[in-house]
């Protein structure tokens, strides 16, 4: 399983991707929707945790070009802004959102569901 | 009907006068002391209704008195001038009989005493009223008489009459009893002889012709006409004032050749008009003064009447008057004082969510300021967890671990408020289905069997009909249930009852009430309970958001919650929220609610 993960709070993102990278799942993070679309560019990825809220790209809208540039790719969406079940916003894809802060444990588990 | 007329009743009774100003609403009224502006408007307005009133009245009074006493005075005045005429005329005539006798007799034939009889009884039958007829000489001896005393030879020479008359031509004499001892007027004519020397023709008059006339003008029950002479002796009998040949109980007046009355007090403290005038002839001068006196209090009895009346009339208006006014004033200070708590009202609650607004508005942003560093230390302290977890090399140290946990229990504790804060403040859109109340209601309850079952809560659910359909957000109504159902069940012990009821209240209204039997809320917190961050719960075991929420949730359903709860005895809390949501409303709310 590969994991892209993107947050504009670098150390955030930094730590997530070293706790999954311990549960031994692939992670690779970048700060912006620019360096994610790159990276999408030469990477193969099953899933992407994006942060709703970035400067330039949102989270959204990255998720949309990314479903373009990457077949078949899950999204796990993480904010800062409220509860899990007050945004019901985005694509409607099918789609998971989480609040911050995450449990491990319920991202693993969704990790796997999405991919399986 | 009834009800209308009741309302209608209550506002003329003073709703203000327990106006509380320690009362929470207290600083949103325009004025504090209801009652003070209540008395100042009776007072006010009792003295403008009454003061014009009395004054007029009084001015009326004095007027109708002036002209009053004026009148009498002119009536009383009348009277004795037309008396005074009488009596003047009476005397004359029987002077003017004296004068044409001794013009028409010599001295020598007025002694022969068959004449001065015959000259008797035609002066008689000409005027009456004569009792006899004498000759006098110039030495005062009467040299003829004829009427029924015998006095003849008499020397009158020391009488007063006599020396009176020797000076005058024509005498008039006062009412005396002289020799004969009855009262009797003398009048008398002087005459002179050829032969320079003078006699006098004397008669004698009764005064019962004089009485009667007199009495003719005796008008009144309380009027009373009198002569007296001028050193004030009562002459002809008089009904109050003193009996006959005594002093006159009343001043008497200086000499005026007119006629008057003035008004005076006698020795028992009455008023009364006394008219005056000194009676002349054409021919002498005499000495009677005429009186009438009449009492005030006699005279003005149709006025008294009138008077009476008019107070009677006075007197209900201004009973009519301090009834009205202080009717009026309640009223009028009712309609201020209910205005006053409408708008002090509204102005509570709109500054109840203003403040509910800022603060939420504050606490997203607070919330969201620290919701990324908490992610942050939730990652790394998870990280370092995971470290010793997965890695297994610090495997065996228990404390660093529990430790650990700590942290992300706080931060999970932490997560919790924000993920609240966030969700208070919001700003989201409402997603209108339709949803039946049943349903909903059980649902909601479904969470909450486990609880009720486990701690023996009786849950009732009383929902008379089962399609009570409104359209409105399902997800949001039952977060408003769930959040009203988890207070109650922290609110009661085991053993306890929760009822539920939702009714139809009117077309387009349908309330729901949430009632327990727990251990209710204090009077001083009611107030508060909707505000954020109020807790009473222990510190760190309640955000204090939960009703915020709750009531903040209602509110976008276009709904209205509010509490009644009595200390020990249970709460309830009725949620009122409509049939159908307008969405033009909802974006109104939706622009101004962030």
């Amino acid at each position: 399983m590969k994991v892209l993960l993107v947050d504009d709070e670098t150390k955030f993102a930094m730590m997530l991707a070293k706790r999954l990278a311990l549960r031994g799942i692939d992670t690779d993070y970048v700060f912006t929707g620019e360096e994610a679309l790159a990276m999408a560019v030469n990477s193969r990825y099953d899933v992407a945790i994006l942060d709703v809220k970035m400067p330039g790209i949102g989270g959204i809208e990255l998720g949309r070009k990314l479903s373009g540039l990457v077949p078949g790719i899950k999204f796990i969406f993480v904010t800062g802004h409220g509860s899990e079940t007050n945004f019901e916003i985005g694509s409607g894809e099918a789609a998971y959102y989480l609040a911050k802060p995450l449990q491990i444990e319920e991202l693993i588990e969704i990790l796997h569901k999405v991919t399986q | 009907m009834i009800d209308r007329f009741r309302k209608n009743l209550m506002l003329i009774w003073p709703q203000f006068y327990h106006h509380d100003n320690e009362d929470v609403l207290a600083h949103y009224f325009r004025f504090t002391n209801y009652r003070k502006i209540w008395g100042l408007g009776i007072i006010i307005l009792i003295f403008a209704a009454l003061v014009p009133l009395v004054a007029a009245t009084a001015i009326h009074y004095r007027l109708i008195q002036e002209s009053v006493d004026t009148e009498i005075i002119l009536r009383t005045e009348r009277v004795t001038s037309n008396a005074r005429r009488a009596v003047s005329f009476f005397l004359e005539e029987h002077l003017n009989a004296l004068r044409f006798t001794v013009n028409e007799f010599r001295y020598e034939q007025l002694i022969n005493s068959e004449l001065l009889t015959e000259i008797l009884k035609n002066l008689k039958l000409g005027f009456g009223g004569l009792t006899d007829l004498s000759v006098i000489d110039d030495s005062g001896v009467q040299i003829a008489y004829t009427g029924p005393f015998k006095l003849e030879g008499k020397n009158y020479s020391n009488q007063a009459w006599f020396v009176e008359s020797r000076k005058q031509h024509f005498y008039v004499s006062e009412i005396f009893r002289g020799y004969r001892l009855l009262p009797h007027i003398i009048v008398a004519a002087k005459s002179f002889r050829p032969d320079g020397s003078f006699f006098i023709l004397r008669a004698t008059l009764e005064t019962d012709e004089l009485i009667q006339i007199l009495s003719s003008y005796n008008t009144g029950e309380h009027a009373d006409i009198f002569l007296v002479n001028r050193s004030g002796i009562i002459q002809t009998p008089s009904k109050y004032h003193g009996d006959i040949f005594e002093k006159v109980a009343l001043p008497l007046p200086d000499y005026s050749s007119k006629t008057q009355a003035v008004m005076t007090h006698n020795a028992q403290k009455q008023t009364i008009i006394t008219g005056y005038a000194f009676i002349p002839t054409q021919i002498a001068n005499t000495p009677f003064i005429l009186m009438v006196v009449k009492q005030k209090a006699g005279m003005i009895g149709v006025w008294r009447q009138l008077r009476t009346n008019f107070n009677w009339f006075v007197l209900l208006d201004i009973i009519a008057i301090l009834i009205v006014v202080p009717i009026a004033c309640t009223f009028i200070v009712n309609l201020l004082y209910l205005a006053d708590q409408a708008k002090a009202e509204t102005l509570a609650s709109a500054e109840q969510n203003n403040q509910l607004a800022s603060i939420g508005q504050l606490a997203a942003g607070v919330a969201h300021e620290i919701n990324n560093p908490l992610a942050l230390i939730n990652e790394t302290a998870g990280y370092v967890k995971d470290l010793f977890v997965i890695k297994e090399q610090y495997h065996n140290d228990k404390e660093l671990i529990e430790n650990i946990d700590f942290i992300l229990e706080a931060v999970e504790r932490c997560g919790t408020i924000t993920r609240q804060l966030l969700g208070f403040a919001r700003k989201f859109d409402v997603n209108i289905q339709r949803v039946n109340l049943k349903e909903v209601i059980s649902d909601v309850l479904n969470f909450h069997k486990k609880e009720a079952e486990y701690r023996n809560i009786k849950v009732q659910v009383d929902v008379p009909e089962d399609n009570l359909d409104i359209e409105t957000d399902r997800g949001k109504l039952q977060q408003i249930l769930l959040n009203l159902v988890n207070n109650a069940f922290q609110a009661v012990n085991s053993g306890c009852r929760l009822d539920i009821h939702a009714s139809q209240n009117a077309p387009e209204e349908v309330s729901i009430k949430i009632s327990d039997n727990g251990c209710g809320i204090p009077q001083k917190h009611l107030l508060k309970i909707f505000d954020p961050f109020f807790t009473t719960k222990e510190r760190g075991a309640g955000t204090g958001l939960g009703l915020a929420i709750t009531s903040s949730l209602v509110k976008k359903l276009n709904g209205s919650i509010s509490v009644e709860s009595n200390e020990n005895e249970g709460t309830t809390f009725t949620i009122t929220l409509p049939t159908v949501i307008h969405k033009e409303i909802l974006k109104d709310e939706g622009a101004t609610g962030r």
